[in-house]
Formats: C-alpha cells, sequence, structure tokens
C-alpha cells in the first residue's frame, strides 16, 4: 500500500497544480459566503423594486432561508460543478498514455481506482466543510437567536450522496473511454434515481432522498430515522461500486 | 544465450481484422533487437502485449522466464518502457517526474536521487529546470528514455522512439539507445529502415502477423545474397559487345540491360566474378563500373512483405 499514498499524494499535487481544488474551494466558499447574505438581502431588494403604491409584507428573513439557499445551492449547483470537474478522472490519463507509464513501472491497477476515489473524496469533504463553515459563521452572525435542528445531521446526508455520486461516476469512468460517457452515464443514474423517487414507495430506499429531504429534516417536518435506510443503501451501493470500478479496471485493455 | 524475451503463437484480433496471427519471436539477452514492419502491422499491439496492457486471444509471453499476465504483471518489473508518443504529468519538473517514477518502483530516495541526476545527464536534460508541458517532442523523448532507464530495466522497450524527430534528435536518440546496449537488452520497433541499419544487430520483420524475417544483420544478408554483379560501360556498343558474348550463353547466367549497364545474375556459384571478368578481358572492355549486388535493407524489408 506504498505506492497508494504515493499515488495519492500525487493526485492531490495535480488538483493543485491544475486548479481543480482552486475551483472546487472557491466555488464552494462562494456558495458559503452569499447563501445567508442572499436571504437576508432578498427581502430588501425585493421591497425596494416594488412601488409604493402597492404594499405587501414580506416575511421577515430567517436562518431557515439561508440554510434553504445551502442545500439548494450545494446540491444543484454545486454537485453539477463536481460532477463536471473529475468526469475526466480517468479518460484524461488514459487518452493522454501518462498512465501507462506509470502502470509499466509496476503500479498496480487496484491502487490507481482507490487512490483516485479517496482524492475525489477529499476534495468533496473539504469543499462542503468550507461551505457549512462559511453558511454557518454567517449565518449566526445575521440571525442572530435563530434555531435550527438537525443540521450536521442534514449536511452529512448530503455529504454521503456526494460520496455516492463519486462512486458511480469513477464506476462510469472506468466503463467508459471519453469524459462525456462518463458524464451520460452519471447524468442517466441520477436521472433514473430522480424517476424512481417519483413512486413513493421507493422513498424510504433511495439514495436521492439523501439530497431531497435535506430541508425536511431541518425544519423537523422529516423524521430522522427515515433516512437510515437511504444512508445504509448509499454506503453499500458506494462500496459495491468501487468495488466493480477495480474489478473491471483490473480488466480493462488499455 | 538465454532468450530475455520470447513470445510464444501470439493471436490477437481487434473485430474482424487479425492483427497477429501466431506470432514467434525470441529476443536473446544484451541484443539491439529491430522491430520493423509497416504501420498497422501490430508492432505496437506485440508491445502492448508484452507489456500486460493488452488480453491476447492465445499465445503466450515469457520476460526473463517469467510468464506476462494480463493486466495486473509482475513482469513489468524488470522492463522499461517508452511509448510511441510518451506524455507525462506537464505540471512537473523533469526531476519530481523521476522522483515519482523511483517511489512508484520501489527505489530508495537516495537511489532515486542518483539514478535521476546520472540518467538527465545521460539524455542531456540535467539542466533542464522547466516544467515538462513546455518541452518540446525531442525532450520528451528523451526524458521518456530517463524514465523508462530508472529502475535499470533488463529489457528497455521503445515503441518507434526516432519516428517524429529530426535528424539531429533521431541520432541522439539511436546515440542513447547504443549507450546503454551491454546493460540491458533493447527491442525497438520502428519502420525507419536506416536507424535499424545504425545501431541494431538483430532485426525481425513484421507481415501479416507473423514474422517473415528474422535474425542478425549480416546473417539476413548473407542468406538473402544474389549471386549478382552491376556493370556499366562506357558507350552502348561496349554494353551489347557484352551482352552478346557467345561465353555467355549458358543457363546459369542471366542477362537484363538498361542503358549502358547490365545486370548480370549468377546462379552457378562456380561461375562467379572472375569469369565475367575473363569475359571483359577478352573482348578488351573496360567498365566504368564493375560491382557485386549487396542486398539493401530496403529491398530485404520489400521482399519480406510482399
Amino acid at each position: 500500500m506504498r505506492n497508494y499514498t504515493v499515488f495519492l499524494k500525487k493526485e492531490i499535487f495535480e488538483y493543485t497544480k491544475t486548479y481543480k481544488l482552486l475551483i472546487m474551494l472557491m466555488v464552494f466558499a462562494v456558495f458559503g459566503i452569499t447563501n445567508p447574505l442572499m436571504a437576508k438581502l432578498l427581502p430588501e431588494i425585493l421591497g425596494s423594486l416594488m412601488a409604493d403604491s402597492i404594499s405587501m409584507s414580506l416575511p421577515e428573513a430567517t436562518a431557515f432561508d439561508a440554510w434553504t439557499q445551502f442545500f439548494k445551492n450545494a446540491t444543484q449547483m454545486g454537485l453539477i460543478v463536481m460532477t463536471i470537474l473529475f468526469s475526466s478522472i480517468l479518460s484524461w490519463e488514459l487518452s493522454k498514455g501518462t498512465l501507462i507509464i506509470m502502470l509499466t513501472k509496476g503500479l498496480s491497477r487496484t491502487v490507481v481506482i482507490l487512490s483516485k476515489y479517496t482524492c475525489m473524496v477529499l476534495v468533496w469533504t473539504t469543499s462542503i466543510a468550507l461551505c457549512f463553515g462559511l453558511t454557518y459563521g454567517y449565518t449566526v452572525y445575521l440571525f442572530p437567536g435563530d434555531l435550527t435542528v438537525n443540521l450536521l445531521f442534514s449536511t452529512f446526508c448530503l455529504w454521503l450522496f456526494g460520496v455516492f455520486l463519486l462512486a458511480v461516476l469513477l464506476f462510469a469512468a472506468t466503463l467508459t473511454k471519453s469524459n462525456y460517457g462518463c458524464l451520460l452515464i452519471t447524468g442517466t443514474a441520477i436521472v433514473v434515481c430522480m424517476l424512481v423517487n417519483i413512486i413513493p414507495a421507493t422513498h424510504r430506499y433511495n439514495p436521492i432522498s439523501l439530497a431531497t429531504d435535506n430541508l425536511g429534516l431541518v425544519t423537523n417536518s422529516i423524521e430522522v430515522s427515515s433516512l437510515y435506510c437511504p444512508i445504509l443503501i448509499s454506503c453499500l451501493l458506494s462500496l459495491f461500486l468501487v468495488v466493480l470500478s477495480v474489478l473491471i479496471f483490473r480488466k480493462k485493455q488499455l | 544465450m538465454m532468450g530475455i524475451l520470447e513470445v510464444n503463437q501470439l493471436f490477437k484480433h481487434f473485430g474482424n481484422y487479425e492483427v497477429l496471427s501466431g506470432l514467434d519471436m525470441d529476443v536473446p539477452e544484451h541484443s539491439i533487437f529491430g522491430f520493423v514492419g509497416q504501420n498497422g502491422a501490430g508492432k505496437t499491439t506485440t508491445m502492448k502485449i508484452v507489456l500486460g496492457l493488452l488480453k491476447p486471444d492465445s499465445g503466450s509471453v515469457t520476460v526473463c522466464g517469467e510468464k506476462v499476465a494480463y493486466g495486473e504483471t509482475k513482469t513489468n518489473r524488470s522492463i522499461g518502457f517508452l511509448p510511441d508518443v510518451p506524455e507525462f504529468y506537464g505540471y512537473m519538473r523533469p526531476l519530481e517526474y523521476l522522483k515519482l517514477c523511483g517511489e512508484i518502483t520501489g527505489l530508495t530516495k537516495a537511489r532515486t536521487k542518483l539514478k535521476s541526476e546520472e540518467l538527465l545527464s545521460l539524455v542531456g536534460l540535467k539542466d533542464e529546470k522547466k516544467k515538462i508541458s513546455g518541452f518540446s517532442r525531442g525532450m520528451k523523448q528523451r526524458l521518456g528514455i530517463a524514465q523508462a532507464l530508472l529502475n535499470e530495466p533488463k529489457l528497455l522497450i521503445c515503441d518507434e522512439p526516432t519516428s517524429a524527430l529530426d535528424p539531429i534528435g533521431r541520432k541522439e536518440i539511436l546515440d542513447i539507445l547504443l549507450a546503454v546496449k551491454g546493460k540491458t537488452t533493447v527491442v525497438f520497433s520502428t519502420h525507419i529502415l536506416s536507424d535499424v541499419e545504425r545501431v541494431c544487430d538483430r532485426i525481425a520483420v513484421l507481415h501479416k502477423g507473423r514474422l517473415t524475417l528474422h535474425g542478425t544483420l549480416s546473417e539476413i544478408k548473407e542468406r538473402h545474397r544474389h549471386n549478382g554483379f552491376i556493370l556499366e560501360f562506357g558507350s552502348l556498343e561496349e554494353a551489347s559487345l557484352f551482352e552478346n558474348a557467345e561465353e555467355l550463353r549458358q543457363p546459369a547466367i542471366s542477362l537484363s540491360r538498361s542503358g549502358n549497364s547490365v545486370t548480370a545474375l549468377v546462379a552457378d556459384h562456380n561461375v562467379g566474378g572472375h569469369f565475367l571478368l575473363s569475359v571483359l578481358s577478352q573482348k578488351q572492355i573496360v567498365p566504368l563500373k564493375f560491382a557485386a549486388m549487396e542486398p539493401t535493407l530496403e529491398s530485404l524489408f520489400m521482399e519480406a512483405v510482399q
């Protein structure tokens, strides 16, 4: 496993040098700062736009609005940016041929897949932690006294969904040769999850619940225990997909 | 001599196209082995199978007596590989890249540092401090050789190392290959025949999925030497006088003429050049040129791929 650390270090070095890490952190930092700000300013902006003759009472902004922004931005924009950024995780190295030299130097294919997955999860974890930290700080500052429940648990669910999404992405990357193929398969997988979610009975088992139920958790309208099942299923599926990726990549003709 | 690379009855097809059909090849230790063939003959495919990157339909490959397994193969420890267009992590500098390679092959830090500096000076990149993304093709090719030699491989495989380079770059690469001969066995594929003649001591021609010609260069030339002579005369009269000489009218000799020159192919080994010379002296003709026909690698290659 010595090679695992060596290659993981190389991956992290690569993300820093090619600005991918910077892009991820910047996107999530911007979300982190704007989430509470938008929540605070939106009613005022709307108010100033309205003519004096029309009177309309706008509800006072709360911490809940800031977290609405957080879960909306991170799940939609954030995950999309991440997917696009990581879609070339294997195809870039394979089409350029940089990986071939490493493999002929005795690097095991299993190590390639595992270290690449680890690196993606690390980048995602750092990004979501940064975003959460910033949103939390500003929300406490802008909306003092407002209380929210299940915040950490809800964010954990979102994080876990990201981990699951990265496993899908990794699996897709081992199946195809181009990053478009990888994006297509990942996108299809998510769309399938969404379509299945239309059937209410499946909602309890669908990993996508981890990214759709966050607000419900914060408002306490959704029971924490109802997500135990998707959590377990996401973990198992992620593990299964990573193992499958390793097996496929070991037999892939390069 | 021990065979460092042995290929037995290798078959491989892509779709309906059969690339290798029963390839047998034997590379003895400490040779520079020229692997020649047209574009698309299957040279790269063979190399990738040797490296365990492609799966053969059937057949086996052994490197240093150890069988190559597809996918994860241990035999790569004793191989250094230079791809046709080597690509590296462009954001690294040469020393950083070699450090990564050293860590992956399991060399100690001190050893990697020592070898890296030695190899970078061998390939002439010692004082190169810029990032690899700014390298020219020739520089990348040279760095490619450095990385391939880092773990002191017993077998160095180069896939068309000179194809895309200018004459100076080509000469440099060939000189490096000559310099490492003795320490390691080199297999290099190419379709540039003059390169083969310059550095190789053995060649093999791949055509239609199998070797149509192989052996040492001198062996092959000897085997394919035609007992033929080319004579060039000063005038048409002399040429026709020689061509129509009575003494040359025998089944063992066939003559062909174009302009002032006559080509004489002699099938009987007892009737050699001295016989032709005696005819010339009888007729009192002094040719401008009298030369024995030497098979060129090009003519041998053309013959092998027909």
